[in-house]
């Protein structure tokens, strides 16, 4: 029933998209040779081959109301109106269990594929959306960067700046993937990637750009730009036409659909950064069924990845971290929601990640400031273990501005 | 034709001047350049940088001074040139009960359950849905602000266009840039307006005292939170942005003099839009700060900031970015500092140095910056010769989708500018751009009068229909809408209140108060600029298109594309044949060329 329905978009969305090349004719198919080339450059891409994705989960998700402590008492006396009783939860050991809703990440756990990190979070936490994002994205606490810490990343694994090397599906570009040297691919909607000109002006866009020779590096960094915006807009949208997979995503896919046609069509990038937009985990008023329905969508597009990963053959080679810019404070408000917190649960998935708890619980009953949780594990210490464990970048001091150490994730 | 053969010339010169020894001054030479090396490709040069460029007309005015005059028309500009830019019309959506505006629905609903008012509206005493009108007024003024922000940004934007000291506009986007203040966190069209109107009348003068003026703002004073900074438990947000952003730059100072610093701005606070110091809350004890000791307050602070020959340093070297060049020597940073240092940092000074530079007319520095995208939609709008931002595209929408909104910049860092602002998809958004002004939409929706959601207008149909309000804001379907309904259907039971209808009638109100923006479209007409340089062909058509509105031209291929589009177009490379029918075909032929990389540079 659902496969059909989820085919049935599918087939609706390819439609329209041939509706929508139609003008464009032959131009917008991606020659063979074309596709070749990415394949190759893909084998270069990343040191290691591996590649990272990122889920931001916007608006601060709940993440005690997500792994639940039902064994902790102190759970109950906080919430005891939208506290889950363990007879509800998906019950994962002896004092944790999932969010109901979370079949996906239920099984993901069970097969040892899901590293649940306890505690994280910075000093003197900021409770705006704004602000505390900004940190998460910049790796930056209490301060700032101009540039992104996915996009710092990009710069330092590959200095060359190969492209299509960093991509970031959204509507407009994240703070995460700005970067000095990299041109990241940003789009959001496949099939929009793309000039909108008229019938008669489609050669003369379509125009392979020149080189650029000039001495001017800024005109010669645009060329390149139009390039690469000739060029991976033909591949994003080819990718798309290509990709249909039987894999059952849910609702939302979260984008993590694109990412996989991206990788089987080779795709030569290492970062990738997806997210639940806008701000919709910000959960303050009746919040149960909203959240457990947030994290159902959630929880089956992760486990759909998961599986469109090994269908195509690129499980081993994928980690997905999951993060949102604060959790919420430890006591319900009056309106059976929950007010903007601190520390809270990251998650690492993967077939090779090596399952399980990660970092100190924080205490439910000595609080921080604010009735929050105090945070036991730096966030920046599970970037590190993914740009250090997982990518093999060594150096964290730059990028992450000191070493924070890494938790040991993979096998 | 002799307006022709003199726009041919200038585009030839250009192709010259990017070689020629007598413009190619020395990189890093703060002299000034030569009146012998005056010329139209640097007067250009100088209104694409100092102001958002211009018509052919004005450029030439520029060349026909000195040097020396043309720069100091820019910087000392005379206020009285502005007679035809009108002040901001408000609205009038501001109401007294309004102030302080609480910072969430939930804080607003809970002051009215605790004091039995808020915003203004008292709770009723009995029956369904007390606090409704509450909620209603909180989503009014959200959204109301929301719109009348929109409204400041559109006069802005005219103002970017119209004005003839296009500096002063200038120099408030790069402050605006630098005091990084966002709409979402403010709430306050009016303050938003008042710091703008601090940047137009500041914006050249004392760095120290706009510093000052700043730091009493109280769109900043709320952006940062000075509010809970109070003696016994001061928070250094304030203090930090002060000095990592708008100062000294991080790494030049420690953290004690952050905390000392903190101590000196406690009290500093606003009522409404006025800046009060609340002395009981301010700790007027001994600070030890940046190796001074002293019971210093806020201003104090900052005066032993400027002192700091860093600070210079990091302005200056910050404002020659924005003008200049990307990229700057640690030595000519210095020497920057040094000049605005001696000039007590009247920016004016400064400003004037730079555009006098041999350093500005360098190969380095000309057209090689990225145009940010409000740059590239007022310059636009200038070569075009238009006399205002047309509403038709949306100036907001627009520069939104290229990824800079008025108002609303990203972080408290701004906006990081450069090669940052071009993304591949961005590139071709910026072509869809041009062709939104050149071929305007005919299905245009105003989005100040339509609200994008389509539960708000789903419930806004059922309200009208009869329904009551518990059935109208029902989720009327399992889409991306459906799921933020959810929480409100389960709001409703609380029955004190209904957040999908206040937010339905927030809209509603905020429509009804805030005046539309006006939505014409650009009128332009390339046949008449064509026929009035006496062209007759299409070359001479395409060459005049490129050396009006390109500084940096594009390579050969792509000039012979598109005059053979042009002349495919028309049927004829004669332009005089064609000039009855010719017009569609010049639009089609200026929206490739600004399609291209170069166009994306000033």
């Amino acid at each position: 029933m659902k496969k059909n329905k989820f085919r049935s978009n599918k087939a609706l969305s390819r439609r329209e998209m041939l509706t929508g090349m139609a003008g464009l004719g032959a131009l917008s198919m991606v020659p063979p040779a074309f596709a070749q080339a990415a394949q190759a450059a893909a084998a270069q891409a990343a040191a290691n081959g591996k590649v990272l994705v990122i889920l931001e989960l916007s608006g601060g998700n709940d993440g005690l109301n997500t792994v639940v402590p039902y064994g902790d008492d102190a759970y109950y006396r906080q919430r005891p109106n939208i506290g889950i009783p363990k007879n509800e939860l998906r019950v994962i050991d002896d004092h944790f269990g999932f969010n109901p809703g979370m079949a996906g990440f239920e099984r993901l756990y069970k097969d040892g594929k899901m590293a649940i990190v306890h505690g994280c979070g910075y000093e003197n936490p900021s409770y705006s959306h704004f602000t505390s994002m900004a940190y998460w994205h910049t790796a930056a606490p209490n301060s700032g960067n101009e540039y992104g810490w996915v996009g710092k990343l990009a710069d330092e694994i590959a200095p060359s700046a190969p492209p299509n090397y960093l991509v970031n599906i959204a509507a407009r570009q994240s703070l995460a993937v700005r970067s000095a040297k990299h041109v990241p691919v940003v789009f959001d909607d496949p099939n929009r990637f793309m000039r909108e000109a008229f019938a008669a002006e489609k050669d003369a866009l379509n125009a392979v750009p020149e080189i650029g020779e000039s001495e001017n590096s800024s005109r010669s960094f645009l060329l390149d730009i139009a390039r690469s915006a000739n060029d991976a807009s033909a591949l994003v949208r080819d990718a798309w036409t290509k990709y249909d997979s039987p894999i059952d995503y849910g609702v939302n896919d979260l984008d993590l659909q694109k990412v996989v046609a991206l990788l089987d069509a080779g795709m030569p990038t290492g970062l990738y950064y997806v997210a639940y937009r806008n701000n919709a985990f910000d959960t303050h008023v009746f919040q149960n069924n909203l959240h457990r329905r947030l994290l159902t969508y959630t929880s089956d597009a992760v486990a759909g990845f998961i599986q469109d990963l090994e269908r195509i053959g690129r499980a081993d080679d994928v980690a997905l971290m999951i993060f949102s810019e604060f959790g919420r404070r430890v006591p319900e408000n009056v309106s059976l929601g929950t007010d903007h917190g601190a520390a809270n649960a990251m998650f690492v998935v993967g077939n090779q990640v090596k399952g399980g708890h990660y970092g100190e619980l924080p205490s439910l009953t000595e609080l921080a400031e604010g009735d929050n949780l105090a945070y036991t594990t730096d966030f920046r210490k599970v970037y590190q273990s993914m740009t250090q464990g997982w990518l093999g970048h060594s150096d964290s001091n730059k990028l992450l501005g000191g070493n924070f150490g890494t938790f040991d994730l993979f096998s | 034709m002799l307006r022709a053969l003199k726009f041919m010339a200038a585009a030839s010169a250009l192709a010259v001047a990017l070689t020629s020894p007598s413009v190619l001054a020395q990189q890093d030479d703060l002299a000034p350049i030569a009146n012998g090396d005056w010329n139209y490709e640097t007067a250009a040069h100088l209104l694409e940088r100092a102001g958002f460029g211009g018509t052919p007309a004005q450029i030439e005015a520029l060349a026909a001074l000195s040097p020396r005059e043309a720069v100091t028309s820019l910087v000392h500009y005379d206020s009285s040139n502005n007679a035809h830019l009108l002040p901001f019309e408000h609205s009038g959506i501001h109401e007294p009960g309004l102030e302080p505006f609480p910072p969430s629905r939930p804080a607003t609903t809970e002051l009215a359950k605790r004091t039995g008012e808020a915003l203004g509206v008292r709770v009723k005493p009995e029956g369904n849905r007390r606090l409704q009108p509450v909620v209603n007024k909180f989503f009014y003024w959200l959204r109301a602000s929301v719109l009348e922000t929109n409204r400041v940004a559109y006069w802005w934007a005219d103002r970017m266009v119209a004005s003839n000291n296009p500096l002063q506009e200038k120099m408030a986007l790069f402050w605006h840039g630098h005091y990084a203040i966002n709409e979402s966190k403010v709430r306050d069209y009016r303050k938003l307006l008042n710091e703008l109107e601090l940047f137009h009348e500041m914006g050249t003068g004392s760095f120290r005292d706009l510093m000052v003026a700043v730091a009493q703002d109280p769109a900043m004073l709320s952006f940062l939170d000075a509010g809970v900074n109070v003696k016994g438990a001061p928070n250094e947000n304030f203090a930090r942005e002060i000095m990592e952003l708008f100062t000294m730059g991080v790494g030049n100072y420690s953290e004690t003099d952050i905390r000392e610093a903190a101590r000196a701005f406690t009290g500093w606070n606003y009522v409404d839009t006025d800046f009060v110091v609340n002395e009981q809350q301010h700790d007027d004890g001994m600070k030890t700060f940046l190796g001074h000791n002293g019971n210093f307050d806020g201003i104090e602070i900052i005066d032993l900031i400027m002192e700091q020959p860093v600070t210079a340093e990091y302005i200056s070297s910050k404002i020659y970015r924005f003008f200049v060049r990307e990229e700057l020597s640690p030595a000519l940073g210095k020497e920057l500092g040094t000049i605005l240092r001696d000039a007590d940092y009247d920016v004016a000074t400064l400003l004037e140095t730079l555009f006098l530079s041999k350093d500005f007319y360098s190969t380095p520095s000309m057209g090689s910056q990225i145009k940010s995208p409000v740059q590239l939609a007022v310059s636009t709008y200038r070569k075009l010769g238009l006399k205002d931002a047309p509403g038709v595209p949306d100036f907001n929408r627009a520069t939104g989708a290229l990824s800079q909104s008025l108002f609303r910049p990203p972080t408290v860092a701004g906006w990081a500018g450069g090669r940052s602002w071009m993304t591949p998809g961005l590139l071709l958004e910026r072509g869809n751009f041009a062709r939104d002004v050149l071929f305007p939409d005919i299905n245009f929706i105003p989005p100040d009068r339509i609200n994008g959601s389509a539960e708000i207008r789903s419930v806004a149909d059922r309200i009208r229909q009869g329904q009551d309000i518990t059935s109208a804001t029902q989720p009327s379907s399992m889409s991306e809408g459906g799921i933020m309904a959810e929480s409100n259907m389960l709001a409703d039971r609380d029955e004190e209140f209904n957040t999908r209808y206040g937010s339905f009638r927030g809209w509603q109100m905020a429509i009804e108060r805030v005046k539309p923006i006006p939505r014409h479209t650009a009128r332009i007409n390339l046949s008449e600029m064509i026929l009035e340089q006496n062209i007759e062909t299409t070359d001479e058509a395409v060459s005049y298109l490129l050396a009006r509105f390109m500084r940096v031209q594009p390579g050969s291929e792509t000039r012979s594309m598109l005059i053979d589009f042009l002349s495919q177009d028309l049927g004829t490379s004669n332009i005089v044949d064609a000039q009855s029918y010719m017009e569609d075909s010049l639009r089609l032929v200026l929206h490739l060329i600004m399609s291209q990389p170069e166009y994306q540079l000033s």
